[in-house]
């Protein structure tokens, strides 16, 4: 071990879309670094690039160039390195929340014993254990995402990548949820790389906001949070959370009327 | 969960059908040929009584459910993989195309030049017939499957074929019961079509049919007829409890 590698590293990515007519520049040579254990957000409007940045980092979507690593190792593929939960549940609607989480350990041969372990140890971190019987469609949309988090978490990836995860719930529920996610995340210190167009939930979790802007995406500001934690929700009344707010707000909005061209902007750890 | 009313509804009408027939038959307005149901259920004991129905029976069944087999397992394996692989749905979407629409008792002849007046003849020919809806169910349902089943198959390392086995698979079988059904129907019809070749010796509710007629027995005719909506029926109720077995899982399931 001569050198400490970054939890991910993003050099130079890009991503073209080819027509017949054109060439559509989806993401302009991005690059972005997220240190070991911390919890870093992509904000930006939607349709900007973000969600196909993150697809392309868990290996769903093929960059056209540029390089993805994990812990110094370049992926091209998904793979169990990379946990990542999507916005829509992808949980298997035939298996119950128990056969969810174990899907993916029984898939790496993990032995029966040790597996049922594991997925009794993560359904209790997400307090879901006592619904461990249930069909996903049994479950509340939080619910579905908090099997979800187990499932990934259970079959240990390095890092985490979220997709609007908490995109499709109620304003309450997703409270709920960043709250939860933060207890999770505290527990198992797993680098996060996390989308989202909800400007106060970036703020809210993360130790670091990428504010992209869009069509191409360029990263436009890198933003550090610097709230103690752990943080719960009375965060979001105090002063200093919308002034983070509001300066991400401005951002995102100049951006709509003068879309400035800053190519590329590093996350140092 | 309310059928009872509707069950009831079922039953009535079915009755109120042999009744105004029966009743029909019975003024002598239908020529004799057209047989009352009293006869026809009266014909049906007869040839029950007779020990040759359940041989009729037992080949018939014999011949469907090798075609279904075949359908299951030739259907549902090519339409995961034309689903879920495109060169393999490409190649054989001319071939299915073009067949599809061809009438496949039009086979019959030249199927008995190659193999003869045999029951491999009659099983291919329910074969063909039926699997198409298979097919294309499966196919269609494979490539309707959400992109994050297979992106979450893919991110806990699942290979290609776990992918298939463990989630294509299970995620396609209502469509797959879907098309299925359809096919089981047609190895019924297809049954009867394909005992018309060597109908002067052997078994099957095809040549009992044929034979009546050659014998003039109308009400036999109708008896053998009853007997393939019969079994088509208990069939179908067969299928459809094995379906809700297997998909208890399926909230739309019927």
């Amino acid at each position: 071990m001569t050198k400490k590698h970054a939890a991910m590293e993003i050099e130079n990515l890009r991503k073209v879309y080819s027509t017949k007519k054109e060439e559509v520049v989806a993401i302009k040579d991005v690059s972005l670094t997220i240190p070991e254990g911390k919890f870093v957000s992509i904000v930006g409007p939607s349709g900007c690039g973000k969600s196909t940045f993150l697809h392309i980092v868990g290996g769903f979507i093929e960059k056209s160039s540029g390089k993805v690593k994990v812990r110094g190792k370049e992926v091209e593929k998904p793979g169990p390195d990379r946990g990542m939960m999507f916005q829509e549940s992808a949980l298997f609607p035939w298996l119950n929340v128990f056969d969810n989480v174990a899907w993916g350990l029984d898939i790496q041969g993990v032995a029966k014993k040790e597996r049922n372990e594991i997925v009794e140890k993560y359904l209790k971190l997400v307090r879901l254990w006592d619904f461990r019987n249930q069909l996903p469609s049994q479950l509340s949309g939080g619910m579905r995402q908090r099997v979800s988090l187990a499932r990934i978490l259970a079959f240990d990836p390095e890092v985490l990548l979220m997709d609007e995860p908490f995109g499709a719930l109620d304003a309450q529920t997703r409270e709920e949820m960043q709250v939860e996610l933060l207890r999770i995340w505290s527990e198992s210190k797993k680098s996060v790389l996390f989308v989202t167009h909800d400007i106060e939930e970036a703020v809210f979790l993360s130790d670091t906001v990428v504010v992209f802007s869009g069509r191409p995406a360029v990263i436009s500001e890198v933003i550090d949070i610097k709230f103690p934690r752990p943080r719960d929700l009375n965060l979001y009344k105090s002063a200093e959370f919308r002034d983070y707010r509001n300066q991400i707000w401005d951002m995102l909005h100049q951006e709509h009327h003068k879309p400035v061209q800053i190519v590329s902007e590093v996350v140092n750890g | 969960m309310d059928n009872k009313p509707l069950r009831m509804i079922a039953v009535i009408e079915l009755l109120a059908v042999f009744l105004i027939w029966e009743l029909l038959a019975g003024f002598q307005w239908f020529p004799t040929y057209l047989s009352s149901p009293i006869a026809i259920i009266k014909s049906m004991g007869e040839l029950w009584a007779d020990g040759d129905l359940l041989n009729h029976i037992g080949f018939s069944l014999f011949r469907s459910l090798m075609g279904f087999l075949l359908v299951v397992i030739v259907g549902v394996t090519l339409g995961i993989l034309a689903g879920y692989y495109r060169r393999v749905g490409t190649f054989l979407d001319p071939i299915v195309n073009t067949l599809n629409p061809i009438p496949k008792i039009a086979l019959l002849p030249i199927l008995m030049v190659w193999f003869g007046i045999t029951d491999t003849t009659r099983i291919l020919i329910i074969f063909l017939t039926a699997f198409f809806p298979c097919f294309v169910a499966t196919r269609d349902g494979v490539k309707s499957i959400k992109q994050v089943y297979l992106w979450s198959g893919q991110n806990m390392g699942a290979s290609t074929f776990q992918l298939l086995r463990k989630i294509v698979f299970p995620v396609t079988l209502p469509k797959i019961f879907d098309g299925l059904r359809v096919s089981l129907g047609l190895t019924f019809v297809m049954m009867f079509s394909s005992e018309i070749i060597g109908a002067a010796n052997g078994f099957g509710l095809g040549f009992l049919i044929l034979n009546a007629d050659l014998g003039g027995r109308t009400d036999y005719m109708f008896a053998g007829v009853a007997f393939i909506g019969l079994l088509g029926f208990i069939f179908d109720k067969l299928l459809l409890t094995i379906r809700s077995k297997v998909l208890w899982w399926d909230v739309n399931k019927v």
